[in-house]
């Protein structure tokens, strides 16, 4: 999956997850997501789930680094950085 | 007369922004006699509209030296909320700060009250003034805040007073040398437990922006970089703490406490993992009793679902009713283990509702208070909880009255009939879900029916899962049964606001 792709699966996850009146069309990929009213904080929980089971990313030994989460750009290079090189 | 309080240094995390207890008392000496040329006087009630910063703790000891109450404010309200709050107090002043949204400061000019932006009060040598009296008011704390009868909490200084000496002399000092806040200032388990009261018996506060995810996810580091003591929590934070927070490593904490919501024996175990002490404390509160008013206090104790440990700074007896003339009714103690009404004597006891009269009566006879759980005292004299009967959502420890929420939907011109309710939420314990039956059910009047929420609700109590239903179940008595409508619910297919807000 291209960075293009993996962009398209993250935000149909994030329209799963999103509180309902906060479009999403219109946040830009720097946007912080919890600051951006997009979801609740602990929506988090469940980004992390989700980078967990369709990416493999593994959050066990070095914990979760918020700023890895704050935003779709910061997710899109965390997943680039856990996939197998 | 708050020449005993002896509070100690303040420090805000994000910021790094500190006050020593002499720097605090010069400024609160400062912050009174600005507040009193403004016009505050003894009596009075003051809106503080920010909170978990320095300036919120010395204004709310500015406002009491001037003999004035104080309504610590929840920010993220709507204005209609606030102005619902402020024409049932009606506030003389309201001190606002950056984070304020102007049309909270909007809707409170719009009825007469005063705001002052706090960050033009200058700080000018003063001399000391303290009008207040140990039964003044000093607090009102908002439970609910949306229907025509807002619900304010009043404590009074001796109350407020009686909590923190109860809590002392039943949990000692030496553990909260360094307190953390991560709870938000507005809620009373949040102010008077976790920073007034080791705040104001000389311990250093550490005051965080409430509720951070961010700081969460490095709870473990905070703890360790700030050598935190002690800090108190709701069970719904620690899904992010330990799933992506390390552990501290510097064995500083000594202390945990948990509230607010049901602390389930699983997460509890976690947490004593997590943290690596022992001492993590189910602490049972109700903002009616100045929050923590039980827990776990024996030395030795296996995590249990629902236990909450023995009384601190009150008498706890479970009675077979819940009636107002039920703590003198001859027999009407529940054998030991037996499940009954929670019942809770206190000096710590609010003075009531605030002009509520009738409502107060409703729970306060003869200096008792019922909670509206039930529970159950063991042979060892420990309380146990088995479920509440409040008309209350709790979610993730705030708390929505679903009662709030049916007020602003029936004033919607299309709805008929309406039962908001509690639905199952992984992360928050429980949401806010609705049942409405509808004039017309499409695409453009439920964005109407979001946008009406939106404007007179805050955020966490709009609800999250809609359904669309043709008439609302009714008991015998023709009332409608929030669990009748719950259960029905169950079998529905919830509205899909995401695309249905999309198309908009």
């Amino acid at each position: 999956m291209d960075r293009e792709q993996q962009r398209g699966a993250l935000i149909e996850f994030l329209r799963t997850i999103q509180k309902p009146d906060c479009p999403l069309a219109e946040l830009d990929d720097q946007s912080g997501l919890v600051e951006s009213g997009l979801i609740d904080s602990l929506a988090l929980l469940q980004i992390v789930s989700y980078l967990e089971r369709s990416h493999g990313v593994d959050f066990t030994e070095g914990g979760i680094d918020p700023e890895e989460l704050r935003s779709i750009q910061s997710i899109l290079d965390l997943i680039a950085r856990a996939a197998p090189k | 007369m708050f020449a005993d309080l002896h509070f100690g240094a303040l420090r805000e995390l994000e910021t790094g922004r500190g006050w020593t207890g002499a720097e605090i008392a010069a400024r609160v000496v400062s912050r009174t006699d600005r507040l009193r040329v403004h016009g505050l006087r003894r009596g009075d009630r003051l809106f503080i509209l920010y909170g978990n910063n320095l300036e919120f703790f010395v204004d709310l000891l500015a406002a009491w030296n001037v003999g004035a109450s104080v309504v610590p404010v929840d920010n993220r309200l709507t204005p209609f909320e606030l102005a619902n709050m402020a024409r049932q107090v009606t506030p003389k002043i309201a001190l606002a700060d950056k984070t304020v949204p102007p049309a909270l400061a909007d809707a409170l000019v719009g009825l007469g009250c005063q705001v002052i932006d706090a960050s033009e009060l200058s700080v000018a040598p003063s001399a000391p003034y303290c009008a207040a009296r140990l039964d003044d008011e000093a607090l009102i704390l908002f439970t609910s805040g949306t229907t025509g009868v807002p619900k304010g909490v009043v404590h009074t200084h001796r109350s407020l007073r009686a909590r923190w000496l109860g809590l002392r002399q039943s949990l000692g000092i030496d553990c909260f040398r360094r307190t953390l806040c991560l709870l938000p200032t507005h809620f009373g388990h949040g102010l008077i437990c976790n920073s007034l009261f080791p705040w104001l018996f000389g311990q250093e506060l550490i005051v965080a922006p409430a509720f951070s995810p961010y700081l969460l996810l490095r709870l473990g580091s905070v703890i360790d970089e700030q050598k935190i003591t002690f800090l108190s929590s709701v069970p719904s934070m620690w899904a992010l703490t330990l799933k992506g927070s390390k552990p501290p490593q510097g064995q500083t904490l000594q202390r945990i406490h948990c509230g607010s919501a049901p602390l389930s024996a699983h997460l509890w175990r976690q947490i004593q993992e997590w943290s690596g002490i022992h001492q993590v404390y189910n602490a049972y509160g109700i903002t009616e009793t100045g929050s923590w008013v039980a827990g776990t206090s024996i030395a030795d104790f296996e995590p249990e679902d629902g236990l909450v440990g023995v009384p601190w700074g009150a008498v706890i007896k479970i009675l077979h009713s819940a009636a107002p003339q039920a703590p003198f009714a001859p027999g009407g103690v529940c054998p030991t283990g037996e499940t009954g009404y929670v019942w809770i004597n206190t000096p710590a006891l609010m003075q009531g509702y605030y002009n509520l009269p009738e409502l107060t009566e409703q729970v306060i006879s003869g200096g008792w208070f019922v909670t509206g759980d039930k529970g159950l005292i063991d042979e060892r004299g420990r309380l146990y909880l088995k479920g509440r009967e409040r008309d209350e959502i709790n979610k993730g420890g705030a708390k929505v009255y679903p009662a709030d929420v049916d007020a602003v939907v029936e004033s919607f011109a299309h709805a008929r009939a309406v039962c908001a309710f509690a639905c199952d939420d992984p992360a928050y314990g429980q949401n806010v879900a609705m049942a409405v039956v509808l004039s017309r059910r499409d695409d453009a009047t439920l964005r109407e029916l979001q946008a009406w929420l939106k404007a007179h609700l805050a955020d966490f109590k709009i609800p999250q899962r809609w359904y669309l239903v043709d008439e609302l179940p009714q008991n015998s008595r023709g009332k409608i049964s929030r669990a009748a409508v719950q259960e029905r619910c169950a079998a529905l297919q919830p509205v899909d606001l995401v695309s249905l807000l999309r198309r908009g």
